[in-house]
């Protein structure tokens, strides 16, 4: 007797129950939070009389036209950091998936090494580094790359350099795992049809890897796009971003319903960019397809 | 119907309840005004576990211990106050909701503290139960404006905002304004506690917070602004400006008393400064607040520290302004330097330019459009 097809009902419900931890999951924590927030927004008032709901679009615009600068600085470091992180990562993917050897799993657990330290005191210990009469710092400025200034921290760079740092293995490992993957077989084929080097990387390995490079600028991007913790230890308020001003807008100011609509503009922002992006390097790249791979 | 899908029906079910219940909650914010403020009664003998908010620093490592000992009491001591307003954010939610998240005592700023009983998040203490404590109160500190009869504050420590000044790199920092003067540029730090900055900001320009308009508090805000965007003042924090002045990266901020002192211990060249035109003298207060689970133990805990003795063992660590009377000579006895400590036991004539902290003037909606301002400082 095979138990699988003697109950066709049961069976049919199988999908459903597999989905459902996860479904229930995001209903719980992400859609009626969602729908709470979305109400938020359109609430006027202050903490004192109370938020009564009232249809108030103007938070949006309001937010906005506050906070457009925390805006740009957010998507502009956001993708400078996530640049430099893909020209970081991709080599360093491409050593540890074809060169690395023996030391490919010594190599990956230096990258996924930061992470046992929290996130916060990692962000920290780089304000003791880059601290203005710091080693690094001072070496730095007797080499002429300061740019006339004598500090570090407190400027763009630092707060990039941050972002870049802390995504990076983000950024690392979707690229390995989709190179690792690669057949080197036909990257052998490519040269055996006598393409050079170069050409079998930008017509084989690179295409191939696209993946990786999508995912991984994606998991590096949005969280980059609405970080805070890298301009409150090593920016200032001239590099303050969008988060900054939530975290201002509703721990400080208590504006829950402009905070609110930040939020939901951030997202939306954020959303916009990653469906152009994806449109642009196409589904497949981030879904795999395999069927070509083979 | 099978086990799987009654599971599944059950888990949708309680969702759905989850739902509904949280849509039930339909304000947000207001004050529970209508009702008495209650009064948060002793009951007898204290007993079980008292859990306190407080700010980092203020505490030296024995007193909880020593308390516990004496009492049987466990305490859960938590230094989780670091701003005023990332406090109330935090916790506001859960005081509108009647509940304290569990703390029996939270320590805030008077400012902080009379806009959360404003608001009905706090009790009145009972006045029996901490008549011993209140009879060291210090004198001057019997009824401040914001609680005339001292109903629901009683003092946690008072201190001073001023100039933390590392001497050996500015040692000409005696006014706030000193801290517009280019050759500072970029090792500049303003708190963002705001009733404390800009109110420092307008003195030096000459002006008594005491009698300052809005648009004095709009023009103070401006200048703090203008010298941000320049980079003249490298950031705008709370208590984190003490690392930056060890690091070196600020050679002179807008800080607290106690702090400098705190500070020494690492590097004797930073010291408080005292500014040509006076300080701000705030006072920060244990509270409880509404749904406190022991109010008992509060009590038990504000006179323990009420103490002329235990509160000696507390100010000679934190170094700021003690609310006990009778601490002096205890000090001295023990041969302390704070006994010496013009930031400790201030004479008159130290703080006779000082100011007291005050709220902007004039309505809720002014406060909040200066508040509004000087955080878009903050946020750039």
């Amino acid at each position: 007797m095979n138990g699988e097809s003697s109950n066709p009902r049961r069976r049919r419900l199988i999908p459903y129950a597999l989905l459902g931890p996860g479904l229930i999951w995001l209903l719980v924590f992400f859609v009626i939070p969602m729908y709470f927030m979305g109400e938020l927004a359109l609430r006027s008032g202050t903490l004192e009389t109370g938020f009564g709901f009232s249809w108030e679009f103007s938070n949006f615009s309001d937010a906005l036209s506050r906070y457009d600068e925390n805006f740009i600085r957010s998507f502009l470091y956001a993708g400078i950091a996530t640049l430099i992180a893909l020209l970081i990562a991709y080599p360093l993917a491409y050593m540890i998936a074809f060169r690395a050897g023996r030391w490919k799993n010594a190599l990956l657990f230096v990258v996924v090494a930061p992470f046992f330290t929290t996130y916060l005191i990692r962000t920290i210990a780089w304000t003791t580094i880059l601290s203005d009469d710091s080693f690094v710092v001072e070496t730095i400025g007797s080499l002429g790359l300061l740019g006339g200034s004598d500090r570090l921290l407190a400027t763009p760079t630092a707060v990039i350099a941050g972002i870049t740092y802390n995504f990076l293995p983000f950024m690392v490992l979707p690229i390995y795992a989709s190179l690792e993957r690669i057949d080197t077989r036909l990257i052998e084929a490519a040269k055996d049809l006598y393409s050079s080097a170069a050409q079998a990387f930008w017509r084989v390995t690179l295409p191939l890897s696209a993946p990786g490079v999508v995912a991984g600028t994606l998991l590096t991007f949005i969280p980059a796009a609405g970080d805070y913790i890298n301009v409150i230890f090593l920016g200032s308020s001239n590099q303050s971003m969008v988060g900054n001003a939530i975290q201002s807008l509703y721990l400080s100011l208590r504006d829950y319903p402009t905070a609110a609509a930040l939020s939901f503009m951030l997202m939306a922002v954020i959303l916009a960019l990653v469906v152009i992006y994806i449109r642009f390097a196409g589904s497949e790249a981030l879904m795999g397809d395999e069927e070509e791979v083979r | 119907m099978n086990q799987a899908r009654k599971t599944l029906l059950a888990v949708l079910g309680l969702v759905a309840a989850i739902g509904l219940a949280a849509c039930g909650g339909d304000d947000v914010g207001g004050g529970s005004n209508e009702e008495e403020v209650t009064v948060a009664e002793s009951e007898g003998e204290a007993s079980g576990d008292l859990n306190i908010s407080n700010w980092p620093f203020y505490i030296d490592n024995k007193t909880v211990g020593e308390f516990e000992q004496e009492t049987g009491l466990s305490v859960d001591y938590n230094e989780d106050v670091n701003d005023n307003s990332e406090f109330f954010g935090k916790v506001q939610p859960q005081l509108q909701q009647g509940e304290s998240g569990g703390r029996d005592i939270m320590v805030v700023t008077d400012w902080m503290a009379k806009k959360m009983y404003d608001l009905g998040y706090l009790q009145d203490m009972d006045q029996d139960a901490i008549a011993g404590a209140k009879e060291n109160l210090r004198e001057d500190l019997a009824s401040p404006e914001i609680d005339p009869e001292r109903s629901y504050t009683l003092p946690w420590q008072t201190g001073m905002a001023g100039l933390v000044v590392n001497t050996s790199q500015a040692s000409d920092v005696t006014s706030v304004n000193d801290l517009f003067d280019p050759q500072y540029k970029g090792q500049i730090e303003m708190l963002s506690e705001m009733r404390d900055t800009v109110p420092l900001v307008m003195k030096a320009d000459g002006i008594d917070p005491a009698d300052a308009t809005t648009e004095d508090w709009l023009d103070a805000v401006e200048k703090i602004r203008g010298a941000v965007e320049s980079g003249q003042i490298r950031k705008i924090t709370g208590n984190d400006y003490t690392k930056d002045l060890a690091n070196g990266d600020a050679v002179a901020v807008i800080g607290w008393s106690g702090d400098a002192v705190q500070l020494q211990a690492d590097n004797p060249d930073i010291q408080f400064v005292m500014p040509d035109e006076g300080c701000i003298l705030w006072s920060d207060n244990m509270v409880i607040p509404v749904g406190a689970p022991n109010p008992t133990a509060a009590y038990e805990w504000m006179n323990y520290v009420y103490e002329p003795e235990n509160q000696a063992q507390i100010a000679n660590y934190n170094y700021y302004l003690t609310p006990v009377q009778d601490v002096q000579p205890i000090l001295e006895q023990q041969g302390s330097d704070a006994a010496e400590s013009d930031l400790v036991f201030p004479d008159d004539e130290y703080t006779a330019d000082c100011s007291t902290q005050t709220d902007p003037p004039g309505s809720a909606e002014e406060v909040a459009e200066v508040e509004q301002e000087f955080q878009s400082v903050i946020t750039g």
